[in-house]
């Protein structure tokens, strides 16, 4: 009975957050930090950017990221996902702390291995395998989160395979417990996912089949989890979307904005996808689905997740117990 | 200061401490408020009491409005220097220009070296260090226009593209000590950042000497660089030592300082408020004073270029002659932006000399410096959408009137508007759109306002009320000889004639008074249809347009077949009415030519069809090929001769725009434009006109006349085309009177009545 309802339904528990995934275009120079005040004015939770340094016509991410933190008050900002290999990974990690303390804990830690590899060595950074670029965020990872843990004494210190830290000294300690959330798709990355990270970030565009390679993808991180001893809804299940309104229904996430909280309560219910962050480079856009798409997803996911709790609390009651 | 003669500032030097980030952000904010010119941060990355130096900036940057940033200096071992660079653009642009980039090789290597980055001896560091400045300069030097390799010891680049543009010159300034990094500094720098409490005796001198020897050795001259001091002190009630005592005593110990090592910008380190707000209060404004007392020249210090950009400057142009109102604007090969503005919207260009006048005075005052260099190309740029692309050129001057871009509603009543030459088109709409007025224009947004106004103005509403110089009530203009003049119906009459249609070759027009009309909602379509028999499909569709009535304008895109697919036809229509039948009854003919593929009907705004133009600027390459012509019917002869252009590819890009109506109620001598008869304009793009120029001359006879807005054919006779010989000889007689050294060459010239003449006589 058990297995017949997490078919049915996936939830991981998180409270749902709404967000957007601007593009960091440097013209107008102000273009992405205007739509990320338009983010907050709108009511949503989070603004996040691409970070692709090798791009020249984009803004260097962790600068517009950081100025852009400076003129909200409110949201919440991440990289989407910041670019590792051109980043030192202590510097990265007192960046996050320092910007996390002007801003009164508004700063997650979006980050990925890196994927475009001419392009990141055109700029002088290294050329990494698809298993050294994983075993760089594996140790990149460790390494934060030691930057980060000043209730620990003496210096941090990995002789690792990528990187050498030699007893750099820990703090500032950030002014939140800031997550870690990770792009990722293929098994090795997923597994990565599920050992180490507080939040899971693909994008819809990536996934060939669409919303339904969540369920496996999801099936690999939370066995991850459980073989590293982690209870899998540590981890958050979070998806940018891109798609565009119309006025008739045309398929996922292309149709008038009630069916697009249908689609996005869907996903959240039968994914446990508790964070969708939508691609727009536009303010009407942003404001369309923070009134029209936002707070008719929430009810609907609110109202489901009572319905759930109330089948399971049957199912419980049928079996005599509840076995995990 | 007095050495170098650079304007004195005044900074600050804060501690970024982790501890108390408000309180950091607070001094900063402090700093500006005081009038300090600069807030500059430590960078030691492996420092946990410290914020991280670049987040920090950009904060402040996000918490300030005027005051300039500066990492003082950023740790360059630790921070990948091609990102830094892309970083430092996007900081100069975030902050409008408000970054100096202080840079540095780093110091303490051990603790560079925790956090994972390869040790270096001093000696290497200043040789990664030479590099990673290598790296940077060619990271912001977004002229050269092509990818960047860098093939070091210590640093690599291999392809990477510049950019973004930064939003003005950033100085780099650099840390530096010892006489390798000194030396590195007088060749390549614009600043060198010491500190007062690290120097030996006369280490000022000292390293000034080797640095101005070195810049000597390079070409360069030693004012290009700069020279800061990081100092700190006490304010106290007696006088004490260097630095310690009350603010006079300051100036007394900074005094010497400035003017004889020329140390141009002094940095307080300090985080009490109390002492900042003494240094900028009381010490800053009595230094200014004493020092400018003895070198009143520095107060306003010319721009100096570094010696690499002055190398690409070109031949022929007085550079040091150029106006001072124009010199802080004006925008040399070797500056940053010129990418920006060389090139038009089809044509690329490479102007030795941009110049940015903001008002009529200073149009005047550039003019002037035009006319002194009679042998260079010159143009006159408002938007830089013109499809010649005249305005822009090689090796000459441009004067680029964007600046010129005031829209003011002068009364609603009469609808009269007031223009300058340098806003686009979608901007007036918007600002129009308020007071249910609209001038029609073209079709395009981006497109400036002098150029359009002053050759013709076919838009969505031509049918309905006519071409937008047919609205200019009065024009306000500089001549070629400078004069300013006002033409309208009253004075300057023949001037106000001629510049409605060939204003290009009579003067610059710094201001337009235009009637603007009463539009409120209109009917918008878009269609897209099979034009597989493209010509009896021109043919229709020309036939429907002359039945219609005026309050329907239409403009048809013809595109090539193309992968099996027949050729495409993009219908698009204005209908002057908000009555969805009415726009309906309009739009029906056209949607029953051929096959529909898709099709937009929607009631909207002219401010609503206008506000699409793309983002960005300018990057026109080569020399377009278009052609023009203006037909009273689409013959079957026109049509055939253009469905054969379209099928053998001829022209990637063909559009004809429906003319006619209230176009035609205008008498052909009333202004410069003469051809009122006809009711299409049509015009061909193709990729040489060596393939579309023979096509396009055998449909002559089909045609009367040219607008000259989209004809790039250099040949004379296109003068003739655009112009009747009545029209031609009234304005040759009038360029004669108003421009007879023919200052006002460059776009689709007028030969001065006499001169032509005389060139007669000789053959």
């Amino acid at each position: 009975m058990q297995q017949e309802a997490s078919n049915l339904m996936t939830d991981y528990g998180h409270d749902l957050l709404f967000g957007t995934f601007i593009t960091p275009t440097a013209m107008p120079a102000t273009h992405a930090v205007d739509l990320a005040i338009a983010s907050e004015q709108a009511g949503l939770d989070l603004v996040t950017f691409q970070d692709h340094p090798y791009q020249a016509a984009f803004h260097e991410t962790w600068t517009l990221l950081s100025y852009a933190a400076s003129r909200t008050e409110r949201i919440r900002l991440a990289g989407n996902v910041l670019n590792l290999p051109l980043r030192n990974p202590v510097v990265l990690a007192r960046s996050i702390a320092s910007l996390d303390l002007l801003s009164d804990g508004r700063v997650e830690l979006g980050i990925g291995t890196g994927a475009f590899w001419d392009a990141i060595a055109a700029m002088g950074g290294p050329r990494r395998t698809p298993g050294e670029s994983i075993t760089a965020l594996r140790e990149a990872i460790a390494i934060a989160r030691e930057v980060w843990d000043t209730s620990k004494s003496g210096g941090i210190w990995l002789d690792g395979e990528i990187y050498q830290i030699q007893g750099a000294k820990r703090g500032p300690a950030p002014a939140h417990d800031v997550d870690i959330w990770v792009g990722a798709y293929k098994p090795r990355m997923l597994a990565l996912v599920g050992q180490l990270a507080d939040g899971w970030l693909p994008s819809l565009g990536y996934l060939p089949g669409g919303p339904s390679d969540l369920a496996q993808m999801n099936a690999r991180i939370d066995k991850a989890a459980e073989a590293a001893g982690r209870d899998p809804r540590a981890i958050r299940r979070m998806l940018n979307i891109n798609g565009q309104f119309s006025s008739t229904s045309r398929g996922f996430l292309n149709g008038p904005p009630s069916e697009w909280a249908e689609q996005i309560a869907d996903t959240a219910i039968d994914y446990g996808i508790s964070a969708f962050i939508l691609a727009a480079d536009d303010a009407q856009t942003i404001a369309l689905f923070a009134t029209e798409v936002v707070p008719r997803a929430r009810a609907i996911v609110a109202d489901r997740r009572v319905l759930r709790s109330e089948i399971l609390a049957a199912q419980v009651s049928a079996s005599g117990g509840l076995s995990r | 200061m007095a050495r170098y003669g650079h304007e004195l500032q005044f900074g600050v030097f804060i501690t970024p401490s982790s501890d108390a980030p408000q309180q950091v952000v607070d001094l900063a904010v402090l700093a500006e408020r005081v009038g300090l010119d600069l807030v500059t941060i430590q960078d030691h990355p492996y420092l946990p009491t410290h914020l991280d130096t670049w987040t920090l900036l950009s904060w402040i940057a996000g918490q300030t409005e005027r005051i300039h940033l500066a990492p003082n200096v950023l740790n360059i071992p630790l921070r990948q220097p091609a990102v830094a660079a892309r970083a430092a653009a996007s900081l100069d642009l975030l902050s409008q220009g408000r970054l100096e980039l202080g840079l540095g090789a780093g110091a303490y290597w051990t603790a560079i070296a925790a956090l994972g980055v390869p040790r270096l001896s001093p000696g290497e560091s200043i040789d990664a260090f030479r590099e990673a400045l290598a790296v940077v300069r060619a990271v912001l030097d977004t002229n050269a226009e092509r990818r960047v390799r860098i093939d070091g010891a210590y640093h690599q680049l291999d392809r990477a593209a510049p950019g973004p543009t930064p939003a003005h010159e950033i100085p780099i300034l650099l840390g530096a000590a010892r006489p390798k990094m000194l030396r590195l500094l007088g060749a390549e720098a614009d600043g060198w950042i010491a500190t007062h409490r690290f120097l030996p005796p006369e280490g000022i001198a000292t390293g000034n000497a080797i640095i101005d020897a070195a810049a000597r050795e390079a070409g360069r001259d030693p004012r290009e660089i700069r020279r800061l001091l990081n100092i700190d002190g006490r304010f106290s009630a007696e006088r004490g030592a260097f630095l310690d005592g009350p603010p006079e005593q300051w100036v007394d110990d900074l005094l010497p300082l400035a003017l004889d090592d020329g140390v141009g910008t002094f940095i307080l380190m300090s985080d009490d408020p109390a002492a900042i707000e003494r240094f900028a209060g009381e010490v800053a404004p009595a230094l200014r004073e004493a020092v400018y007392r003895v070198a009143p020249e520095a107060q306003h210090a010319p721009r100096r270029r570094r010696a690499a950009a002055r190398a690409r400057r070109r031949d022929g142009i007085t550079y040091d002659d150029v106006p001072v109102s124009l010199a802080a604007s004006a925008v040399e090969p070797g500056d940053v932006g010129y990418a920006e503005l060389r090139s038009n919207y089809l044509r690329g260009g490479s102007p030795g000399l941009i110049l940015r006048p903001e008002n009529r005075d200073e149009v005047v005052e550039a003019l002037a410096f035009a006319r002194r260099h009679p042998d260079l190309p010159l143009g006159i740029r408002s938007g830089g959408h013109g499809i010649s692309g005249r305005s822009t050129n090689d090796g000459g001057i441009v004067i680029d009137l964007g600046k010129l871009n005031s829209i003011e509603i002068v009364d609603p009543a009469t609808r009269l508007v007031r223009l300058g030459p340098g806003a686009r088109w979608m901007d007036v709409a918007e600002a129009l759109a308020p007071y249910g007025l609209a001038i029609s224009s073209g079709d395009y947004g981006g497109v400036g306002v002098g150029g359009l106004a002053t050759a013709g103005g076919i838009g969505w509403l031509a049918r309905e009320h006519g071409l937008t110089i047919d609205h200019v009530r009065a024009v306000e203009m500089v001549l070629a000889d400078g004069s300013v003049v006002r033409a309208d119906e009253n004075e300057n009459t023949d001037l106000f004639w001629a510049v409605r249609g060939a204003g290009a070759n009579f003067g610059i027009v710094t201001s337009f008074e235009i009637e603007a009309d009463v539009v409120g909602d209109i009917g918008w379509a878009q269609l897209l249809m099979d034009a597989s028999d493209t010509a009896d499909f021109l043919q229709q569709w020309g036939a429907i347009i002359e039945a219609a009535p005026r309050d329907l304008t239409s403009f048809l895109i013809v595109s090539p077949p193309r992968n099996n697919q027949p050729a495409i036809a993009w219908v698009l229509a204005v209908v002057d009415s908000s009555d969805p039948a009415v726009i309906v009854d309009r739009i029906q003919p056209l949607a029953t030519i051929a096959p529909l593929y898709d099709h937009q009907i929607a009631i909207t705004t002219y401010a609503g069809i206008m506000a699409n133009a793309a983002q960005g600027y300018h990057s026109g390459r080569g020399e377009p090929a278009a052609r023009s012509g203006l037909a009273r019917h689409i013959t079957p002869e026109l049509a055939a001769g253009v469905a054969e252009m379209i099928s053998n590819r001829s022209t990637y890009y063909f559009q004809i725009r429906s003319v006619g109506g209230a176009v035609s109620d205008v008498p052909d001598d009333a202004t410069a434009w003469a051809h009122r008869d006809a009711n299409f304009h049509l015009t061909a793009f193709g990729t040489s006109h060596q393939r579309l120029g023979p096509l396009w001359d055998a449909l002559r006879d089909q045609m009367d006349g040219i607008y000259l807005s989209f004809d790039t054919d250099p040949r004379p006779e296109r003068i003739a085309d655009a112009f009747p010989p009545a029209t031609l000889e009234r304005l040759r007689e009038l360029k004669q009177r108003y421009d007879p050294t023919n200052v006002f060459r460059d776009n689709f010239n007028i030969q001065p009545a006499r001169q032509t003449v005389l060139a007669e006589s000789t053959d």
